[in-house]
């Protein structure tokens, strides 16, 4: 550690010393006039200088240090005007900058931070949503989610109706870190996969980045979505809500003291089982979830200011007291952010994230309760180093305790609960540097380094071929095995032209914890398990490589990526696999290698009546696992050749949006029957490859209206919100099913079930 | 053995609708079925060699029927199968005895297949149970078989019920993984046939080795679907080698009825 500290001093020493010119420091924060919401990702330019400029941090911070000089600087955000401004920079100053709300004027905007961000900045994969944006797009039952809404674009695919998650290029569902605040969210849906944990109101803006991430992201193979709460208006009181057909949400956000403090407090539920309960069949079922955000900040002064943001969510269903079940995460953060200096900014954090699930099933004298449950306590420290023009520097660390509770059982009628809770410890140090190499090449490259060691207070087992050889007793406060990764990462951008830009990446990701399912849609009831004797970390190579072009004044962006994705110590069970009440789930796991290919396709409108997208994907995922599939590659469950997305919207007249999506995509890779046979006079299938047929196609039309009449000088404004879910009715599969025919026991058929047809939505929305 | 909520969730929920489709699923590949059982009941007992065909041809199976099948036992009986009819094979002599692991040899068109299973320790059924469980509204029907599983771990069992003397389809297997040494209180939930007021409800009870346990679990697994349709099926294992299907199984058997109130 000592070596790394003094090579990276060595590193920010020669990077800022380049040259003696005289020069100074422009810093500050960029943030909304209206709200105090800072913003991230705003971009500061200088006019006449078309190559000179920073993008502001997650906290809205920004420093540049400059020649001493006049300037004229621009500070632009997405749906905001730009805010000018004329600088003498002959000492280092702070200039925090206030943008107006362009929302008065009502334009709607579908675009990137600024307009040709996405040909300068060596970012690959990756795409910001701010939830003006997200509002507008139609989505089931009208509540509007930031997780529905990424999988329309290109590379990012839901695992279905009433699937639980979605795969980046072909990565499984765990294989995405979901931050919501810094905190990892360990199951981000609600109602078996209908909703996402994110309650929209309590959002700002979320980030998903398909597997080219920054130094400071790690743990996961195949995509970070970085999600942020809003902060709480610091100037003046607003209330925000919405009435829908299934849920229903508030918000409340103010000032403490103005300007110094602020909170928001926001809450969600659905009452389907008020529906429910409306019929005397199901009178005594449950059937709901919750969310409730919190966040409070507070100014100590000008270079310092705390953060504390609390995430509680439960979904609950119940069918009298027979049986009962609910999951949830609860999350909380405190962060500290510092300006050092003008140029290092710093932010620490400690966040506490908690993911578990309860089912209880009460007979007339038993009950019986299974259990699972994974805690972190996790410290990050992260600076922003801005040591001139041409580097900025990103490093810390991070450090992270898992205790990850296996699926227990207990109750009256089990005497079996010895499984204990296994501890682990996921430690990682990093480095960045943002790099303006010339006028056209810019490259952002890092390593991070990590480590997962294995914590006592459990008995390991280890295997080989699933034949258990031997065995490790870990004491508590002892230390097992600790396995190290290094992980290099680049991204390089070269702009060809002022409407073109090349750019290619190359990253390493690891990941120490391993979601294990033997369903192909995934159950609140999967589990965790961390690394062990056998469990190695899961390492992703990504190369990728992209062209982007903008037309007609950069109204239209198009960008292309391919990418070539090599997995190793993928993990499945074996055939047969009991993952219930095994006593070690490790004997059912089986080991084994991954590869992911695609080329994503997408073009945006970004101005205009009309805005939109079309994305389109063309891709292939397979794994490789001694012991399945005759140790032949065989199709993830998540391939998909073809998935092709649409978004329109459309202004029609001041008060009324239109908007429409579509979607078409190859159905999900399935194992049919290929014979049969009778065992005891049952029908048996005989299956030959794994995942080599395919569900039917998959497309869905859904529409959108959205009408506001803005009443300029009223503090109450509203809208409402319509929506119609898969427009046309199209009933596509969602399982397919093999039985005899009840009709005639010769013959066998192929049943399929379809969830939704129409599906409408009215949402009623106010604020004041 | 676990309830098939999110099907129930969904189903009050979402209006979801079923039609029978039409998928071409190809030809397979014509495999040797054994379906071979031994029980602690007095024999003759039987193995059947039958062949799989196409999902779409009618289920009618081609058998195979110049074989050789040979059962030999742990304490030295060794039964050469005689032919009889439709596939089936029979033992002449051979009487199985629990504790004692049967060895199934069969060589059919020019190939040997084994296959190994061991008759476990008998536990008593004591008696049945009628368990009535109110369930949205509506009352479950359904059956506890009553005994004490023994304090030596590695019990598993298998249940097969038939009501009114129809076979029921449902894989009803467990173990004691979780409630070792303990009276048995999980009711027989079907999913194929619906019990009513009045049924007749025979419930077999096996106790069966592992090898079976998890040939039955896998296929129960696959019975169960839960959102984006369950686990992904396969073969089951079987234990068998050389490549046949089915199932060669050797445990104990007691038979009690029920007639629901």
């Amino acid at each position: 550690m000592p070596r790394f500290l003094s090579l990276l001093l060595a590193v920010l020493v020669f990077i800022s010393s380049a040259d003696a010119q005289e020069k100074y420091t422009i810093s500050g924060i960029i943030k909304d006039a209206r709200t105090g919401e800072f913003f991230q990702g705003a971009s500061l330019t200088i006019a006449g200088k078309a190559n000179i400029g920073v993008i502001s941090n997650e906290y809205g911070f920004y420093s540049l240090l400059l020649p001493k000089g006049n300037y004229t600087f621009k500070v632009s955000y997405v749906g905001y005007s730009e805010a000018i401004q004329a600088i003498s920079l002959d000492s280092n100053i702070t200039f925090n900058w206030e943008l107006v709300d362009k929302n008065q004027l009502e334009e709607v905007i579908i675009s990137s931070k600024r307009k040709d961000d996405n040909l300068r900045k060596p970012v690959m994969g990756t795409e910001i949503l701010n939830m003006n944006e997200i509002a507008k797009i139609p989505v089931i039952f009208g509540e509007k989610d930031i997780i529905k809404t990424l999988q329309l674009l290109p590379g990012i695919k839901s695992n279905g109706e009433g699937g639980n998650g979605f795969s980046v290029r072909g990565g499984a569902t765990d294989q995405n870190l979901i931050l919501l605040d810094e905190a990892p969210v360990y199951n981000a849906s609600h109602l078996l996969g209908f909703f996402s944990t994110f309650n929209s109101d309590a959002i700002k803006d979320a980030t998903i980045i398909k597997g080219n991430s920054p130094a400071q992201y790690g743990g996961r193979l195949s995509s970070v979505l970085d999600v942020k709460m809003k902060e709480g208006n610091n100037k003046g009181y607003n209330v925000t809500g919405g009435l829908g057909l299934i849920s229903s949400r508030l918000s409340i956000e103010g000032p403490v003291q103005k300007d110094k403090s602020s909170f928001l407090i926001s809450g969600r539920r659905t009452y389907a089982d008020v529906f429910l309960k409306a019929s005397p069949k199901f009178s005594d079922s449950k059937l709901f979830f919750y969310d409730l955000n919190a966040k409070a900040n507070y100014r100590i002064n000008d270079k310092n200011k705390i953060y504390f943001s609390g995430y509680f969510g439960r979904d609950v269903l119940g069918l009298g007291n027979t049986f009962n079940t609910n999951w949830g995460n609860s999350t909380g953060t405190l962060r500290w952010n510092s300006i050092w200096n003008s140029r290092l900014f710093s932010n620490t954090s400690v966040i506490y994230s908690n993911y578990d699930y309860n089912i209880t099933i009460k007979d007339n004298e038993t009950n019986f309760n299974i259990n699972s449950n994974i805690k972190d306590w996790n410290l990050k420290q992260d600076f922003s180093y801005y040591a001139n023009p041409k580097h900025s520097i990103r490093f810390g660390f991070n450090a992270i305790h898992h205790t990850i509770t296996p699926t227990r059982f207990s109750g009256t009628i089990s005497n079996f609960n010895s499984k204990k809770g296994r501890k682990g410890l996921e430690t990682a140090v990093y480095i960045s540097d943002n790099y303006k190499a010339s006028d056209k090449l810019s490259i952002d490259y890092g390593l991070r380094f990590s480590a997962y060691t294995i914590l006592g207070g459990d008995t390991y087992n280890i295997y080989n071929n699933g034949v258990k050889t031997g065995t490790i007793v870990l004491a508590d406060g002892e230390t097992g095995k600790t396995y190290y990764n290094a992980e290099p990462r680049i991204t390089t951008n070269y702009l060809i032209n002022d409407v073109s830009s090349l750019k290619a990446g190359y990253s390493r990701n690891t990941q120490n914890l391993h979601l294990m399912s033997n369903s192909t849609g995934g159950n609140p009831t999967d589990q965790w398990l961390g690394n062990s004797y056998n469990t190695k970390p899961e390492i992703a190579d990504q190369v990728s490589l992209g062209y982007s072009r903008n037309f007609s004044n950069n109204n239209y962006e198009f960008n292309t990526e391919v990418y070539y994705k090599d997995m190793q110590n993928q993990i499945d069970y074996k055939d047969g696999a009991d993952i219930q009440t095994v006593t070690d789930i490790e004997g059912e796991l089986l080991y084994g290698k991954g590869r992911a290919y695609g080329w994503e396709l997408l073009l945006k409108k970004k101005t205009g009546r009309l805005t939109g997208w079309v994305g389109y994907t063309l891709s292939k995922t397979e794994r490789k696992i001694n012991g399945i599939n005759n140790n032949d590659w065989y199709n993830a469950r998540q391939d998909r050749i073809h998935d092709l997305s649409f978004v329109g919207i459309y202004e029609f007249t001041k008060h009324w949006i239109l908007s429409a999506t579509f979607i078409y995509q190859t159905g999900n890779a399935v194992t049919f029957p290929t014979g049969k046979f009778n065992l005891n006079g049952v029908t048996v299938y005989q299956y030959a490859s794994r995942n080599a047929n395919r569900l039917p196609a998959y497309h869905r039309l859904d529409f959108g209206a959205t009408y506001e009449k803005k009443k300029p000088g009223r503090l109450f404004q509203s809208s409402w919100n319509f929506g119609l879910y898969n427009v046309y009715g199209r009933e596509n599969a969602y399982t397919i099913t093999f039985r005899d025919n009840p009709d005639d026991p010769t013959k066998t058929e192929a049943l399929q079930t379809s969830l939704f047809r129409w599906v409408p939505g009215i949402t009623y929305n106010f604020k004041f | 053995m676990r309830l098939p909520i999110y099907i129930i969730v969904l189903s009050l929920l979402f209006i979801s609708c079923e039609k029978v489709i039409d998928l071409n699923l190809g030809t397979n590949n014509p495999t040797l079925v054994i379906e071979g059982n031994i029980t602690n009941q007095p024999g003759p007992y039987f193995v059947k060699l039958t062949k799989t065909v196409s999902f779409a041809e009618a289920s009618v199976y081609p058998v195979v029927n110049n074989a050789t099948v040979i059962i030999t036992d742990n304490a030295g009986q060794k039964d050469t199968l005689a032919y009889t009819a439709n596939g089936i094979y029979k033992t002449n002599a051979l009487q199985g005895i629990s504790g004692r692991t049967y060895s199934l040899t069969v060589i059919a068109e020019g190939k040997t297949y084994n296959a190994k299973s061991t008759i476990p320790q008998n536990v008593v059924l004591d008696s049945l149970k009628y368990n009535p469980i109110q369930f949205a509204g509506t009352i479950i029907h359904t059956v506890i078989p009553i005994f004490v599983d023994p304090i030596v771990t590695g019990n598993s069992y298998h249940f097969v019920i038939k009501i009114n003397n129809v076979l029921d389809k449902t894989y009803l297997v467990d173990n004691d993984n979780v409630t070792n040494g303990q009276v048995y209180v999980r009711p027989l939930f079907s999913n194929d046939i619906e019990i009513k007021p009045g049924d007749n409800v025979q419930v077999e009870m096996r106790c069966i080795d592992a090898n079976s346990y998890t040939y039955y679990y896998t296929l129960s697994q696959a019975q169960t679907d839960g959102p984006g349709g369950g686990t992904t099926p396969t073969n089951p294992p079987n234990g068998i080698s050389g490549g046949a299907l089915g199932l060669f199984s050797a445990y104990t058997t007691q038979t009690k009825s029920i007639i629901i109130p």
